[in-house]
C-alpha cells in the first residue's frame, strides 16, 4: 500500500468534497422527510433520476441544464405533494410509505429504462470541461455549481427553518402535532408543502447529478446505501446535515480509494451505516 | 349462565381458523400429498419448459416463506434476504470448485452459513432496543451491502465470479432440468412444512405476539430476544439452502446478481401481496407474482414487468394491506364477528351479571401472613425527573393493597418497574425472597407477576382466546399450546367473556376489553397481581361487576395491588392503602385511617395559600409521571 | 355569554367520555371544572380547543357556531390551549415557544407587545428566552405554556391541570399569576385537580363525574357540598368506622 503523492491525495480531498455534494443535495431532501414527515421516502432516489434524465432531455432539445434546474422543481414541487395528499388519503403508516415509496422508484427507474435505454447517457455543456485550478489541484466547473448549489439550499433551509414562521410551525408540527394545530397551524397543509418541497430539492439534485455524472438507469439503488448514511450521519431533520456528513463521508471514501483500491470505497459508508443504525438509530 | 352456541375448547375459533393441533395436522399432510403429486410429475413426461418454470416457482415459494418466518411472524420487515441468499450461493460456489465437494454435501453447509451470518446478526441487532421496524429494514439492507463489497474484493470471489460448469449435477431425475425441478420443490416443501408447525406452535404465537405489541409481549413472558433470534435463523438457514441449488442451476455467480436489490423486493413483494399473517400467504403471493412475470420475459417486457412489480406493491399497500389471504380472513372475521356481536348482546350481560353474583368471601387479611414483595428505596429517573424517589414497600401475601395519589405521584410508575415493563434507576426489589430487579421482563412474568394496562393494550390481530392463552403460556404456568387454551377458556368464563373466544379484541367495548386484560393478567397464574386503574371508565354498575370479580380473585388466593382513583372501590376492597405524593411514600394504613390524615387531605384537594413564597425560592424539580 | 356548550356528547369511537354536558362561560369570567380522574375533564377542554368533534350538542363562541369549524380555526377565534402536561415544544427555545403562540395573524401583528406583557406576567422568563425549553424546571414549563397560550391574545383561555406535578410554592405563584391574567379581563376555563386552590381564584364551578356534570354553583355553595369531599376522599366520613 503505497502513499500516494501529496497532490493526488489533496485532489482526493477535493474530489470527495464535491462528492459529498452531491450527497448532501439526495440526503436533504431525505432528512427532512424522515425528521419531519415521519416517512423514509426512498421516491427521493427515483425522483432526482427521473430529474437527472429529464435535465439530459431537455439539454438534447437546446434548453441548458441551468433552465432545468429553475424549470423541474416546481413540477417536482407538484408531484411530491401530491404523492403525499395520496399517503394521507390512504392513512399509510410510516412504514408502508417506506415500501410505497420503494415502489414508485422502481417505476420510475423501470420508466426511464424504457425511455432512455440502458445505456449511459452522458450531459455535455458547452460549460462542462472548464476547470479551475488552484494550488494544483483542478476544480470542474461543475462540480463547484453543484458544491455552491448545495450549501445555498442548506442554507436556505436553515434560515427557514430556525428563524421564520413557516419553519418554526413546520418544526412544531413534527414534535407535536395536535398542540401545533390548537395554536393555528394547519399541519395538514404544511406537510404537503414539506414533500413538494422536498421533490423539488430532488429535482435539483437530479440536475446536479447529470451535470457531473454519467447517467444510468442501474445507479439508481447504487446511492442508497451511502446516502442513508450520510442522512443519519448529519441528524435527521438537520438542514446542514448531510451536506456536512456528506462531504466528510465522500472525503473518507475519497481516500480510501486512492490509498487502498476503489473497490473497498462503498464499505466505508455501509459499515458506517451499520454503526449508526445500532449505536444512533436516529428516531427523530 | 349462556352459551349453547359456544365452541367447546377444542376448536378454539378464529379468523385464521389457527387449531391448536388438529388443524396443523391436516395441513401437513395436504402438503404432503401435494409434495408427493408434484415430484412424480418429473417422471410421467412433464416437458422441460414445464420443469424450469416450476423450478422457478417452487424457488420463489421458498425465498418468501422463509422470509415470512421472521418478518411476517414477528413483524420485523428485512430488506437483507438477498444477504443469507447470497451467502448460500457462494457457500456452495466455493466448496463446489475450490474444494471439490459434491454438490449434495454443500447444501446444508450453505443452510448453515447463512443461518450463522443471520444469527450473529440478529444477536448484534435485536440487543439494540431501538432497532425495529424501518431502522431494522435498513441494517439489513446495509449489512446486505457490506457482504457483498466483503466478498467481491476477496478471494471468495474476488472480481470475475464463480463459474460451476464442471460441476456434476446430482441425478435425481432423468434429466438435470429435473434434478433441478425436485431439488427446489424439496426446499419449497420444506419452508412451507416449517411455516406451518411455527405457525401452530407456541413459538409462533409469541412471534406473533411480537408483532403486535413486543414491549407488552415481554412482559407477558415471551423470550423475545430468543424468539426473534430462532426466527432469524431459520428464515436465513432455508434462504441460504435456496441459494446453494441456484448457484448450480445458473452455473455462474457474480456479486452483482447475487446481492443486488431486485432479491429483497421481490420477496417482500411477493409476501406482502400474500399476506404476511398467514403462513401460505407468500406461496399464494409468490405463485401471482411469478405468473405475472412470466408474461413479461423479453426484453422490453422485462421493464414492463418492473413497472407492473411496482404498481403492484403500491396497491396492495394501499387497497389490500394485508394482503390476498388477509383481506379474505378479515371478511370471514367480520361476517363472524357481527354474528358474535348479535349473540353477545344477548348472552355478555347475563354472564358477567352471573359471575358478579357468585358470591365471594371476604376473609380477612392475615396480617401476620409472609412478606411476597418488597420493594428497597426503589427509584426511577425518566430525563432527569425522579418519578419514584426511594420507595420503601412491603406487600404481604393474601393481602388487597391500594396505591393511591393524585395525578404524577409514581404509582403507575412503580407498578412499571416492578413488572418489568421499565428498568429501575436504582433501589432492590425482592420477589418471593429472590431479587428481581434487573430481570428482563419476561423472566418477572415467568416468577409470578401479572399486571394489567390502565388503558388495554391486548394483542390486536390474535383473538380473545389467543390472547389469554398466550398468557397461559408465557406466564408462571408455562403450559404447552393445548392445555393453555384449556385454561384460556376457563378465565373467559370467569370473566364473562367465553361468548367473545372468537372475536379480534377491537370489537369488544371497554368494559370487556378491560375484564380481557384480567383474564389475561389470571391466566399467568401469578402470586401478585397488579392492576393499574381498571375500573376508569367504566359505568357503576360494571364497576361493581369488577370488584365482585376481583374479591373472587383474591379468594382464590392472589394477592393484589391495585393503583385505582375510584374510592368506594378503594373503600370496598382494601385491605392497606399506600399514598404516593411525587415519587415518594407518604403514608400507609386502612383506607379510613389514612384519609383522615391532613398531609393526605392537602396532597388530594390542594392547599391553602401559605403565604409569600420567600424571594427568590428556587423552584425544586417537577415530577412528572411515566 | 362567550361560551356555551349545550349538552354535548364525545366520544372515543364506542366509548363515551363526556355525556349531556352543558355549561356556559362569560366574558372575563373564571370558570373552574373540578372532578375525579377520568371523569372526562381533559376531554371536555380538548374539545374546546377544537382537538375533537362533538358526536352531538351544541357548541357557540360568541354568537358562532364552532361544531363543524376544522380544528386549526379555533385559535384565530379566540381560543387559546394550555394543555395538560404542558407540552411545549421541547426542541425549541422559550422565546420560539411563545412566539409561536401568536402564530395566527392577528396575533402576530403584536407579537413584540404581547411578548412585553407575558415577561412582565413571568419576569423569570425574560432572563430565559433562549433556553431550550425542554430544559426548564416544571413549574417553569408552565409559566411558558401559559404565556404562549396568551402570545394567542385569546379571549378564552383554556387550563388543563396547570398545577400538575408541581411544588407547592410553585404552585402559588402560578395562581397568582392566573389571577393576573383574570384580572386582565381574559375568561377561562380552568380544569383542575387542586380544588381548593382552583375555588379560590374561580367566579363559578362546576363538578364533573364520570362525563356529567353533577353541580355547579358559586365557589362558596360548592365547597360546601358532599359531592366535592366525596369525589375525591371517598366513602362520606362522617359515618362510624365498622367496629
Amino acid at each position: 500500500m503505497t502513499l500516494p503523492s501529496a497532490g493526488l491525495l489533496a485532489q482526493a480531498v477535493v474530489g470527495g468534497i464535491f462528492t459529498g455534494a452531491v450527497y448532501g443535495l439526495l440526503g436533504l431532501g431525505l432528512s427532512l422527510s424522515w425528521g419531519l414527515l415521519r416517512q423514509i421516502n426512498l421516491a427521493q432516489f427515483g425522483l432526482a433520476f427521473a430529474s437527472a434524465y429529464l435535465a439530459y432531455e431537455l439539454q438534447q432539445h437546446g434548453i441548458d441544464a441551468l433552465f432545468a434546474l429553475v424549470l423541474l422543481p416546481p413540477v417536482f414541487f407538484v408531484i411530491g405533494a401530491a404523492l403525499q395528499w395520496v399517503v394521507e388519503r390512504f392513512r399509510v403508516t410510516p412504514f408502508n410509505s417506506l415500501l410505497v415509496s420503494f415502489g414508485i422508484t422502481i417505476i420510475l427507474e423501470a420508466l426511464i429504462q424504457w425511455i432512455w435505454t440502458a445505456d449511459y447517457r452522458r450531459l455535455e455543456t458547452p460549460y462542462g470541461d472548464l476547470k479551475l485550478k488552484l494550488a494544483g489541484v483542478y476544480l470542474p466547473l461543475p462540480e463547484m455549481i453543484t458544491l455552491a448549489i448545495s450549501a445555498a439550499l442548506a442554507a436556505a433551509v436553515w434560515l427557514v427553518m430556525r428563524r421564520s414562521d413557516i419553519g418554526r410551525a413546520i418544526r412544531a408540527a413534527a414534535e407535536d402535532a395536535p398542540i401545533a394545530i390548537a395554536f393555528g397551524i394547519h399541519q395538514k397543509a404544511l406537510a404537503l408543502g414539506l414533500a413538494g418541497l422536498n421533490a423539488a430539492l430532488a429535482a435539483i439534485a437530479g440536475v446536479c447529478i447529470a451535470l457531473t455524472y454519467t447517467l444510468a438507469p442501474s445507479q439508481i439503488f447504487a446511492w442508497v446505501g451511502v446516502v442513508f448514511a450520510v442522512v443519519m450521519l448529519g441528524g435527521l431533520g438537520r438542514p446542514w446535515g448531510p451536506l456536512i456528513a456528506g462531504c466528510a463521508i465522500g472525503v473518507v471514501e475519497a481516500l480510501t480509494m486512492a490509498i487502498a483500491a476503489p473497490a473497498w470505497a462503498p464499505l466505508v459508508s455501509f459499515s458506517l451505516l451499520l454503526l449508526l443504525l445500532l449505536c444512533r438509530p436516529g428516531r427523530a | 349462565m349462556g352459551g349453547a352456541h359456544v365452541a367447546s375448547g377444542r376448536e378454539s375459533l378464529g379468523p385464521i381458523g389457527r387449531r391448536a393441533d388438529g388443524g396443523m395436522k391436516r395441513k401437513l399432510a395436504l402438503l404432503l400429498v401435494l409434495a408427493i403429486a408434484l415430484a412424480a410429475l418429473p417422471f410421467v413426461g412433464l416437458p422441460q419448459s414445464w420443469e424450469s418454470i416450476l423450478y422457478l416457482v417452487f424457488h420463489w415459494i421458498a425465498l418468501a416463506t422463509s422470509w415470512n418466518l421472521l418478518s411476517g411472524y414477528a413483524g420485523y420487515f428485512s430488506f437483507g434476504h438477498g444477504a443469507f441468499f447470497g451467502i448460500g450461493m457462494y457457500t456452495t460456489a466455493v466448496l463446489t470448485t475450490r474444494f471439490d465437494m459434491p454438490f449434495a454435501w454443500t447444501l446444508p453447509l450453505a443452510a448453515l452459513a447463512a443461518a450463522l451470518f443471520g444469527s450473529a446478526l440478529g444477536a448484534v441487532a435485536f440487543r439494540v432496543r431501538s432497532v425495529r421496524g424501518e431502522v431494522f429494514a435498513l441494517l439489513t439492507l446495509a449489512a446486505t451491502f457490506v457482504l457483498a463489497t466483503v466478498i467481491l474484493n476477496t478471494p471468495i470471489d474476488g472480481g470475475p465470479g464463480v463459474y460451476l460448469n464442471a460441476v456434476a449435477v446430482p441425478t435425481l431425475a432423468r434429466t438435470a432440468s429435473g434434478s433441478f425441478y425436485l431439488l427446489a420443490l424439496g426446499a419449497a416443501a420444506l419452508a412451507l412444512v416449517v411455516a406451518v408447525v411455527v405457525f401452530h406452535s407456541r413459538f409462533g404465537i409469541g412471534l406473533f405476539a411480537i408483532r403486535d405489541d413486543e414491549d407488552v409481549a415481554e412482559v407477558m413472558g415471551v423470550p423475545t430476544y430468543r424468539y426473534k433470534l430462532v426466527a432469524l435463523a431459520l428464515s436465513s438457514g432455508i434462504a441460504g439452502l435456496v441459494g446453494g441449488v441456484q448457484a448450480l442451476f445458473v452455473a455462474y455467480v457474480t456479486t452483482a446478481d447475487t446481492f443486488g436489490i431486485a432479491l429483497p423486493l421481490t420477496v417482500v413483494l411477493m409476501a406482502v401481496l400474500g399476506g404476511t399473517r398467514h403462513w401460505a400467504g407468500p406461496a399464494v403471493g409468490a405463485i401471482a407474482i411469478t405468473a405475472l412475470l412470466l408474461g413479461f420475459t423479453s426484453a422490453d417486457n422485462a421493464i414492463a414487468g418492473r413497472v407492473v412489480l411496482g404498481l403492484v406493491l403500491i396497491g396492495v399497500i394501499l387497497f389490500l394491506p394485508d394482503g390476498l389471504l388477509g383481506g379474505w380472513m378479515k371478511r370471514g372475521a367480520r361476517v363472524r364477528r357481527l354474528e358474535g356481536d348479535a349473540a353477545a348482546r344477548a348472552v355478555g350481560a347475563d354472564e358477567i351479571a352471573a359471575a358478579a353474583a357468585s358470591p365471594a368471601l371476604r376473609e380477612p387479611s392475615n396480617p401476620d401472613a409472609p412478606v411476597l414483595l418488597r420493594t428497597r428505596k426503589l427509584a426511577k429517573s425518566f430525563d432527569g425527573v425522579r418519578a419514584l424517589d426511594g420507595v420503601d414497600v412491603e406487600i404481604r401475601r393474601g393481602e388487597i393493597l391500594g396505591l393511591l395519589g393524585p395525578n404524577g405521584s409514581g404509582k403507575s410508575t412503580f407498578i412499571n418497574v416492578v413488572s418489568g415493563h421499565y428498568l429501575a434507576s436504582g433501589g432492590q426489589v425482592e420477589f418471593d425472597g429472590r431479587p428481581l430487579a434487573r430481570l428482563a421482563a419476561h423472566r418477572v412474568a415467568r416468577s409470578g407477576i401479572a399486571r394489567t394496562y390502565q388503558i388495554p393494550r391486548p394483542f390486536a390481530h390474535l383473538t380473545v382466546l389467543e390472547n389469554v392463552a398466550l398468557s397461559a403460556m408465557f406466564g408462571a404456568g408455562s403450559l404447552g399450546r393445548r392445555q393453555a387454551e384449556a385454561e384460556a377458556w376457563e378465565w373467559l368464563r370467569f370473566t364473562g367473556l367465553a361468548s367473545r373466544a372468537g372475536s379480534l379484541p377491537d370489537s369488544l367495548n371497554l368494559h370487556q376489553r378491560k375484564f380481557l386484560e384480567f383474564a389475561r393478567a389470571l391466566a399467568a397464574r401469578p402470586q401478585l397481581l397488579m392492576l393499574d386503574e381498571v375500573l376508569s371508565g367504566l359505568t357503576p354498575s360494571e364497576i361493581d361487576a369488577a370488584v365482585a370479580l376481583i374479591e373472587r380473585i383474591r379468594a382464590g388466593g392472589t394477592t393484589i395491588v391495585f393503583v385505582e382513583h375510584v374510592m368506594r372501590a378503594v373503600a370496598a376492597l382494601c385491605d392497606r392503602v399506600l399514598i404516593f405524593d411525587r415519587g415518594e411514600l407518604l403514608a400507609s394504613g386502612s383506607f379510613a385511617e389514612v384519609m383522615a390524615r391532613p398531609e393526605v387531605v392537602r396532597a388530594y384537594l390542594g392547599q391553602e395559600d401559605e403565604g409569600a413564597s420567600p424571594a427568590g425560592a428556587v423552584e425544586p424539580e417537577a415530577v412528572h409521571a411515566a | 355569554m362567550l361560551l356555551e356548550l349545550t349538552s354535548i356528547r364525545v366520544a372515543y369511537g364506542a366509548a363515551v367520555a363526556l355525556w349531556d354536558v352543558s355549561l356556559s362561560v362569560g366574558a372575563g369570567e373564571l370558570l373552574c371544572v373540578v372532578g375525579p380522574n377520568s371523569a372526562g375533564k381533559s376531554t371536555l377542554i380538548n374539545t374546546i380547543a377544537g382537538l375533537h368533534r362533538l358526536a352531538a350538542g351544541s357548541f357557540m363562541f360568541d354568537g358562532q357556531d364552532l361544531s363543524r369549524m376544522p380544528a386549526h380555526r379555533f385559535c384565530a377565534q379566540g381560543i387559546a390551549l394550555v394543555p395538560e402536561s404542558r407540552r411545549l415544544f421541547t426542541g425549541m427555545s422559550v422565546r420560539e415557544n411563545l412566539e409561536l403562540g401568536s402564530y395566527i395573524p392577528s396575533a402576530r401583528a403584536h407579537r413584540a407587545q404581547s411578548l412585553e406583557r407575558v415577561c412582565a406576567l413571568f419576569p423569570m422568563l425574560a432572563s430565559r428566552l433562549a433556553q431550550p425549553a425542554g430544559s426548564l424546571s416544571g413549574g417553569q414549563q408552565q409559566m411558558v405554556a401559559i404565556g404562549r397560550a396568551l402570545m394567542a391574545r385569546p379571549r378564552l383561555l383554556l387550563l388543563d391541570e396547570p398545577s400538575l406535578g408541581l411544588a407547592p410554592s410553585v404552585v402559588n405563584d402560578m395562581f397568582r399569576a392566573i389571577r393576573q391574567v383574570h384580572a386582565d379581563g381574559i375568561a377561562m376555563l380552568l380544569v383542575e385537580q387542586n380544588v381548593g386552590k382552583a375555588l379560590e381564584v374561580a367566579d363559578r364551578g362546576a363538578v364533573l363525574e364520570e362525563g356529567r356534570i353533577v353541580a355547579s354553583g358559586s365557589p362558596a355553595e360548592l365547597a360546601r357540598r358532599p359531592e366535592i369531599r366525596r369525589a375525591y376522599l371517598g366513602a362520606d366520613l362522617e359515618a362510624p368506622a365498622p367496629g
